[in-house]
């Protein structure tokens, strides 16, 4: 290990928190992700709404696609035109970012006039203001992650034996899974409802009622956006900061040929203290929030 | 390369290593859409979704260590703790946002006492849930879920890189192997399960004969196609 490669894994764990963080954010102002489901079953129940919609895959896959486009573009502009890798990532980044745009807009438009029956409108202004700023998100996290690829490649000193589109699609799908498990219920269980009482789950019976009218007007995709970034982004980003920093960081600190054991244990140790952590925060909850008043059974809280 | 019974062994650890995904996605405590609003038990994602983020991140770590040694256990268990670490640390973020974000403390609708903990659960389901969170039963459950299928995942990238020695191929192939099995699972899962702990989890003998019947075929098609026997 040296300076060096140690900085470089301290990058790609900032890179990585960057494109959790924009993921999350992504999926949020375009509501791709399992508390879509509620946008959806909204103008069922008679709430037609002003969200963006464009839940046409899970995020994983749609991810993977995503940054495996950018990892391929700059791949091919690095190998065979020679050009600089930054200049090849941008430009990477950018095709995957008109591959979401596409992605956006036709599932918008197809899933908004698939409810026409419900009231559901398609707006145009809608697709104007909110399209660009997905696209964004996009541009931010395939970025990030063909760049992680590219460093995995060619810069560590154990250079990675997969080719960078590979290594952009694994983690593509990575970033996906932890955004859809992390950040989405900071916006399904929290930013959908706000209408109920704080501290408790969605009841059943709430089931498509969403809130529709924001501080000021009526709500929009914009208005989620801003109040995920608050928690449920950044969350994202350690968790997949988190994955990549601590994964390379045992084999960077312990070379894979002589020390692999080391390497091995030091990733069981990380989980270890996981569990501990996460076994803390159940202790520490259950003893602040206590048990719900409303219930009357026989088992002692 | 004859179809020799080196071959036939780096079959069977394909087939071992579809069966350790097929049976490891059980593991994992998904709630999908309605644990996304904490309305049930898990991790707010699809079953497949999450054991493909983890056990392909468990198959970068074994491609690493397979690029510089060829001891099948060090591979093995790389593959398994990057699978780990990646599902504990979605597990963990996630654990933040029900507690800090939607403010509900962790409890399953499946056991009266959380066994590895002993905590009692109903009195800490909020009205209309079927629970929300990630007990320490589901988290110990969902971490050997995901290591399962990152050994699983390493396990079949080991044997195809042993036939064709090309890195890449055998990468896009254990991904390919690695979904037919995790789908086929969710199948048997139907949409949410929490753990071991689960009733559900007792269906798996199911899964187990279909992902060995998948397994079987894509190993043999994997082995022909990509330059063995």
């Amino acid at each position: 290990m040296d300076a060096f490669s140690m900085g470089l894994i301290a990058a790609m764990g900032a890179l990585a928190t960057v494109a959790g963080a924009s993921e999350d954010i992504e999926s949020d102002v375009g509501s791709q992700s399992n508390p879509n489901s509620q946008v959806q079953l909204a103008a069922q129940v008679g709430n037609p709404h002003r969200i963006y919609n464009k839940a046409i895959s899970g995020e994983p896959p749609a991810n993977a696609l995503w940054c495996a486009t950018a990892a391929i573009v700059a791949y091919t502009l690095i190998t065979a035109f020679q050009m600089p890798a930054l200049m090849a990532l941008v430009a990477g980044a950018s095709v995957a970012a008109l591959f979401n745009g596409v992605f956006s807009m036709s599932a918008y438009f197809g899933r908004n006039s698939s409810q026409a029956r419900f009231n559901q409108w398609v707006y145009l202004d809608i697709v104007r203001y909110t399209t660009p700023s997905i696209m964004a998100h996009a541009w931010i996290t395939s970025f990030c992650i063909a760049t992680i690829s590219y460093i995995m490649v060619y810069m560590l000193p154990t250079p990675h034996p997969f080719p960078m589109p590979i290594i952009a699609l694994i983690w593509g799908l990575a970033v996906g899974a932890i955004g859809s498990s992390v950040g989405d219920i900071h916006y399904g269980g929290e930013r959908e409802f706000q209408n109920r009482q704080f501290g408790c789950g969605l009841n059943t019976m709430l089931s498509g009622q969403i809130v529709r009218k924001a501080e000021a007007g009526l709500r929009n995709s914009i208005d989620n956006a801003w109040f995920c970034t608050k928690f449920g982004g950044p969350a994202t980003g350690m968790g997949f900061g988190l994955t990549v920093f601590l994964d390379n960081w045992r084999t960077t600190v312990f070379d894979p040929v002589t020390q692999a054991t080391y390497a091995i244990l030091m990733g069981v140790f990380f989980i270890l203290v996981e569990v501990a952590y996460n076994h803390y925060i159940e202790r520490s909850v259950r003893r602040k929030y206590g048990p719900y008043p409303e219930y009357k059974g026989d088992v002692a809280a | 390369m004859m179809f020799d019974e080196t071959t036939i062994i780096y079959i069977l650890e394909i087939i071992v290593g579809g069966l350790l995904v097929g049976v490891g996605v059980h593991f994992v405590p998904v709630g999908g859409a309605p644990a996304a609003m904490a309305q049930a038990t898990g991790i707010g994602t699809g079953t497949v979704q999450l054991a493909a983020g983890s056990g392909l991140t468990g198959l970068l770590a074994a491609g690493l260590m397979m690029s510089v040694t060829d001891n099948i256990w060090l591979v093995l268990a790389s593959g398994a703790v990057g699978a780990g670490i990646m599902v504990g640390s979605t597990m963990l973020t996630g654990s933040w946002i029900y507690a800090y974000a939607v403010g509900v403390p962790f409890a399953s609708a499946k056991v009266t006492y959380d066994p590895i903990t002993g905590f009692s659960q109903p009195p800490y389901i909020a009205p209309g849930t079927v629970g929300h969170g990630i007990p320490t039963v589901c988290y110990v459950s969902g971490l050997i879920g995901g290591m399962m299928g990152g050994l699983g995942g390493a396990m079949i990238y080991y044997a195809l890189y042993l036939i064709n020695g090309n890195a890449a191929l055998s990468a896009m192939f254990a991904i390919g192997i690695f979904l037919v099995n995790a789908v086929i699972a969710s199948w048997n899962i139907q949409g949410t399960i929490e753990g071991f702990h689960d009733p559900k989890f007792k269906k798996w003998p199911f899964a187990f004969r279909a992902c060995l019947i998948a397994s079987a075929l894509l190993a043999l098609a994997s082995v022909f196609i990509t330059g063995g026997a």
